[in-house]
């Protein structure tokens, strides 16, 4: 639980831009509370006034008439704190997610490729959403919960105090037995609930295993299996949830059983020939009594919302505490403006993703002179990609330097070192939109002729105009008919329009088939002259076309050279090259 | 009622007992509840006048009675709650059992062929969430429904028996309020909901292409443009949202104020009836509290009337995916085992669903058991249709095909697939222990085979390293395996199977170059004294096979060995290696 509140505080801290609105939705919320008393008062009177002193109708229109107007003032209260609750929590979801984005990107790709995206979007789209009955509900409804039964307690003593005392204390009764019976049932609950989640994800898992079933011939027992889970979990969880459900009999229990005290003890009272009472004040009190109860009633709904908030809350704190890399040293410079390759040394490089694990740079060093073509090869795990990263600035090497031109890369602009640079990943993403979208992610304002000029060195032209939709074809949508080789150049495309003077890619680990990967190779090699570039050679061809081979192990150059004379001296490098085709050709 | 409601309606038959009874006893708590407050709001008022008469009216008053009575209701109630939500949840457990099985028994015989639209697991799961949906049907729809009407008929019943008008009037609010006002407000906020739904699912997209392409936004220095276009979608989620919030918020002060209003026209009713004598003094505040307590049994249906759209949409998709035929019949007796496992196919043509030609159009080639063939061919050749066409996925059109001798289509589907092993990239593993997962393929193997079969796979050292060795889960929550290692789960899974026949459909792909050329050394030991067929479209490996049959339209094109038909100039199989030179001969 206390932990519970230390998010709670962090919460409130959260919601502090709101605090003026959050306020105004609780006043009307409590003045359209409040008016319930004035509503009792007033009906109490009316028909005290025709079942006890036979007034006709006519004598009561000015009290009725005040009595709608009443309602339609308490109606319009509620509707419009409402509407200021939502404001509130619509502020405070943008400052969320703004700054979720911000510390995301902050942070950039190489943390993100330990979490699930599509759990980060829940969370900044779901989780966040979570938030909202937390801000427009709960909170409001607990100050309900304080002010108007005290209020009514004020107003009841008063007039009756054996009625008073009933209320008060069966009213504290339910949060205290909700507190001792409830917050373990509601842990029950949310066990059982994330249970039933667990039962999904394994129906799910069968649905996509289907296939591997039937191979198996297994597919026809699984039904079995399916039906037996359900069963079980059918079980288990109807034992912990008939104690959860206790929950609502004791709220019950006091509700119903405090509102038949009342009647019964009033009406006791009033079987008496000198009654201490009247029945306008024994009536004023009964009809108060469920309006005590009624916002108790409310609190377990709304805790629920709480509890759900808070679980979302963790989530997001946890992703907004994740600590941000160090930023560039300032003043910030920009590099002269050249149009050859860029030149670029790493000296003693030494980097470990994970604070306790392996180094994954462990003093690399390597120069990459002014339009060379180089590989990186080395087995998975040998350091290629966080040379590339090093070099894309995502992630901060812990020793060591990165000379740009004979300028340290750590005091240089990022945005302006991204000018510089084109970057294909292995698996290069395609974005939702059109064809044209995709490519000008690269270069916003590049005209048509200028996305096909692109994509004609990329060999992906004919492709593209070949579709039936072209240029406006959607990408992104599931069968968008895209073949892995397409993808290749089409990102290929985007590194013609960035022009860049360094070209860092991460050769594809998918096979393409052999006519896409030709036409690929054959565009990189247009792409690369008047370059400097850097291809992690996951398959050796790219290798061998390269002027300069390095070959990592464990985030050390172990072998430099050019491929044909590394080859020739039988290194780590011809045990590698052996090693891939070695058995095909023994 | 819809069609989709009557149908799931149906399917749920076997439970009608249990659905009855927890909605009685949800009926039971509201009327309760009714009881209390209008036997209170009677006996107050009757006590009153009791006690003003005097002692001898005093003494003729049955006080006992309601005393017990008002006791009676509170206790009724809080039991009927506590059952109520133990039955309702029992039965919606076993609804969704049942749902499951159902939809499951449904679906197995569709898979693969009928399910192919369904592929992608975006899909699956969208299914499995719609199941998950109709699990509110019972609970959110059907209950609230028909307790709100049988409650609204009672309780107005109930008033009629004093005077009709007033149980007319109640009848009428209640029906304005529970069905018009929610319709009313559900159609004013229908084109907003879609588009709020269309909107969240566009900024879901925009969200996940950022953070898995976020190296890509960012090297192209459109991090803040991209930022800015999701606070954009942020801004347009509001605005929905906003205008949702307000219609909601009317329904709910609606709601509100339909109650007090209800009251107020009763009163306006009844109290000219007090004068007429038609009812009692002592009965004014009796239809007054009642009327109150009435409003209970519609205050679930706005809810309901949600709910009511989306299970109907979920019941829609469920149905439409359960409702597509069974592609092809299948054999259902089994045949005696053949006695060889030849196969031989002859002109046979196969044509998927949907598809506008042939994938196989008159391909003829024969294996005899033991060999070693090659199907090699680029993408769209109809290699893997040969997979799907031995496996019994899909039925083919013309020709004939035959193992052992016997025409395909003899064979129960699940007879042929004891014979024919399946490795291929989408060769599935369950998030289950490794043990399940192998045996998935021998239910009956001892500890001993299953340490056989990863020992041949290459994996025994590994799964020896986990802490649970064989009981540790795979997948999310359990240990991640990578790429080679899941396949070799999946190879002890085909040494453990046993099968004559061994197809492997690019069982390698997106594996990088050095994990390949160790996964395919250790395919070795599976093809030992089996007939295999190699599909692939590279030229790895070729020359171990028997023979290679190159595929291109749906048609063998060339056979022989690999050193047959390298050495002709004109051979596909020599173009294709020239084209992919680069890989192989660098």
């Amino acid at each position: 639980m206390a932990k519970a509140e230390r998010v709670d505080g962090r919460l409130m801290k959260v919601g502090k831009s709101a605090r003026g609105a959050l306020y105004g939705a609780i006043s009307l919320g409590v003045v359209a509370g409040l008016l319930i008393i004035v509503q009792a008062w007033l009906l109490a009177r009316i028909v005290n006034a025709v079942a006890f002193h036979g007034q006709p109708l006519a004598t009561q229109w000015g009290l009725l008439a005040v009595l709608l107007g009443l309602f339609v003032l308490r109606a319009g209260l509620s509707w419009a704190s409402e509407i200021v609750a939502f404001r509130a929590s619509a502020s405070i979801k943008t400052d969320l997610r703004r700054e979720l984005l911000q510390h995301l990107f902050a942070r950039g790709p190489v943390p993100l490729a330990g979490e699930h995206s599509g759990d980060l979007a829940t969370t900044l789209i779901d989780g966040v959403e979570a938030l909202e009955p937390y801000f427009s509900r709960y909170l409001p409804q607990m100050a309900l919960v304080s002010l108007i039964p005290l209020a009514i307690l004020v107003v009841v003593f008063p007039v009756d105090w054996i009625s008073g005392l009933i209320l008060l204390i069966c009213g504290p009764l339910i949060p205290f037995f909700m507190v001792l019976v409830g917050y373990a049932a509601e842990a029950i609950n949310q066990r059982q609930w994330r249970q039933l989640l667990l039962m999904s994800s394994h129906f799910l898992d069968v649905l996509q295993g289907l296939t591997t079933l039937k191979i198996f011939g297994r597919a026809k027992d699984e039904i079995a299996i399916v039906a037996h889970l359900s069963d079980e979990y059918r079980k288990t969880t109807m034992a912990g949830l008939r104690v959860a459900f206790l929950t609502s009999a004791v709220l019950e229990f006091f509700a119903s059983l405090g509102i038949a005290l009342v009647a019964v003890s009033l009406g006791v009272r009033l079987l008496q020939v000198h009654a201490t009472i009247d029945f306008y004040a024994a009536f004023f009190v009964l009809l108060l009594a469920p309006e005590y109860f009624s916002p108790l009633r409310g609190l377990a709904t709304h805790y629920h919302a709480r509890m759900s908030a808070i679980a979302a809350a963790k989530r997001i704190f946890e992703i907004l505490d994740a600590p941000l890399p160090p930023g560039p040293l300032a003043p910030l410079q920009v590099l002269p403006a050249v149009r050859e390759g860029v030149s670029l040394r790493l000296e003693d490089l030494h980097y470990r993703y994970d604070p306790e694990g392996p180094e994954a740079l462990a003093g690399f060093s390597a120069a990459f002179p002014a339009g060379s073509y180089t590989a990186l090869v080395g087995s998975s795990g040998a350091g290629k990609s966080t040379v590339a990263n090093a070099i894309l600035g995502f992630v901060q090497p812990e020793k060591g330097k990165i000379w740009v031109d004979g300028m340290d890369l750590h005091s240089i602009d990022p945005r302006f070192w991204y000018e510089q640079i084109a970057w294909i990943p292995q698996n290069p993403r395609l974005f939702a939109g059109s064809i044209a979208d995709n490519l000008r992610l690269a270069r916003p304002q590049a005209s048509l002729e200028e996305l096909r000029e692109a994509a004609q060195a990329a060999n992906a032209l004919a492709f593209i105009e070949a579709l039936p939709h072209a240029w406006d074809t959607q990408l992104g949508d599931l069968g968008s008919g895209i073949s892995g080789g397409q993808v290749q150049r089409l990102a290929l495309a985007r590194a013609f329009l960035r022009d860049p003077r360094l070209l860092i890619l991460d050769e594809a680990t998918a096979n393409l088939d052999m006519e896409s990967e030709a036409l690929f190779l054959d565009s990189l090699e247009r792409l690369r002259q008047g370059r400097t570039v850097i291809v992690i050679a996951h398959r050796l061809a790219t290798a061998n076309r390269a002027e300069q081979v390095i070959v990592l192990d464990a985030g050390r150059v172990i072998e430099q050279g050019m491929p044909a004379q590394l080859l020739s001296q039988g290194g780590a490098y011809a045990r590698l090259v052996h090693t891939y085709r070695g058995q095909y050709h023994a | 009622m819809p069609e989709e409601h009557r149908r799931l309606l149906q399917l749920f038959r076997p439970f009608r007992w249990w659905m009855l009874a927890g909605a009685f006893l949800s009926l039971l708590t509201i009327l309760a509840n009714f009881g209390l407050m209008t036997l209170s709001g009677w006996f107050l008022a009757s006590a009153a006048f009791a006690g003003l008469g005097g002692w001898a009216t005093l003494n003729q008053y049955n006080f006992f009675l309601p005393a017990v009575g008002v006791r009676a209701f509170a206790l009724t109630r809080v039991l009927a709650r506590w059952s109520e939500r133990v039955v309702t949840h029992e039965a919606t457990f076993r609804l969704l059992a049942q749902l499951r099985t159902w939809f499951y028994t449904r679906i197995e015989p569709l898979a693969p062929a009928g399910l192919q639209e369904y592929r992608s697991s975006e899909l699956l799961s969208r299914l499995v969430s719609d199941i998950d949906t109709l699990n509110n049907f019972y609970l959110r729809v059907f209950t609230p429904f028909l307790v709100a009407g049988v409650a609204t008929l009672i309780m107005a019943g109930f008033f009629a028996l004093y005077a009709w008008s007033l149980g007319l009037a109640l009848l009428v609010l209640l029906a304005l309020t529970g069905l018009l006002l929610p319709l009313w407000s559900q159609h004013l906020g229908a084109s907003s909901s879609a588009e709020l739904t269309r909107v969240q699912a566009r900024m879901r997209n925009q969200l996940i292409d950022a953070l898995q392409g976020m190296g890509e936004i960012i090297t192209a220095n459109a991090a803040e443009r991209t930022q800015a276009q999701l606070l954009a979608e942020n801004a347009a989620l509001l605005t929905q949202q906003r205008r949702l919030a307000g219609i909601a918020g009317m329904g709910s002060a609606g709601m509100g104020f339909m109650a007090n209003f209800t009251l107020w026209v009763i009163l306006l009713l009844a109290i000219p009836l007090v004068g007429r004598r038609t009812i009692t003094p002592a009965e004014l505040p009796m239809f007054a509290l009642g009327t109150m307590a009435a409003f209970e049994a519609v205050l679930a249906l706005p809810l309901a009337f949600q709910f009511l759209g989306q299970t109907r949409e979920a019941a829609r998709r469920i149905f439409a995916v359960a409702d597509n035929p069974i592609p092809f019949p299948e054999a259902r007796e089994a045949i005696t085992a053949p006695s060889h496992f030849d196969i031989t196919l002859e002109n046979v043509h196969l044509r998927y669903p949907h598809a506008s030609q042939d994938a196989l159009q008159g391909l003829s080639l024969h294996i005899g058991q033991g060999e070693r063939v090659a199907i090699l061919g680029a993408t769209g050749a109809g290699k893997s249709s040969i997979a799907n066409l031995l496996l019994r996925f899909y039925d083919y059109q013309q020709g004939s095909v035959r193992l052992g001798g016997q025409e395909l289509k003899a064979y129960p589907g699940d007879q042929l697939r004891q014979y024919v092993a399946l490795l291929s990239q989408r060769s599935y593993l369950f998030h289950s222990s490794i043990r399940d997962n192998l045996l998935l393929a021998k239910g009956d193997a001892e500890e001993e085979e299953l340490w056989a079969a990863l020992r041949q796979a290459q994996l025994e050292d590994f799964v020896r390293s986990l802490p649970q060795g064989l009981d540790n889960v795979v997948g999310e929550g359990g240990v991640r395996l990578s790429g080679g290692q899941a396949r070799r789960v999946a190879i002890a899974r085909a040494i453990l199977k046993n099968s004559p026949v061994l197809i492997l459909d690019e069982p390698s792909e997106g594996l990088d170059a050095l994990t390949e050329a160790r996964f395919l050394e250790d395919l070795r030991v599976l093809m030992e004294k089996r007939t295999v067929i190699y599909i692939t479209h590279r030229l790895l490996g070729l020359e171990q096979m028997d023979r290679i049959y190159v595929l291109a339209q749906g048609r063998v094109q060339e056979s022989g060995t690999y050193a047959d038909l390298i050495q002709k100039p004109d051979s596909l199989l020599h173009r294709f290696a020239e084209l992919g030179g680069t890989l192989l001969h660098s």
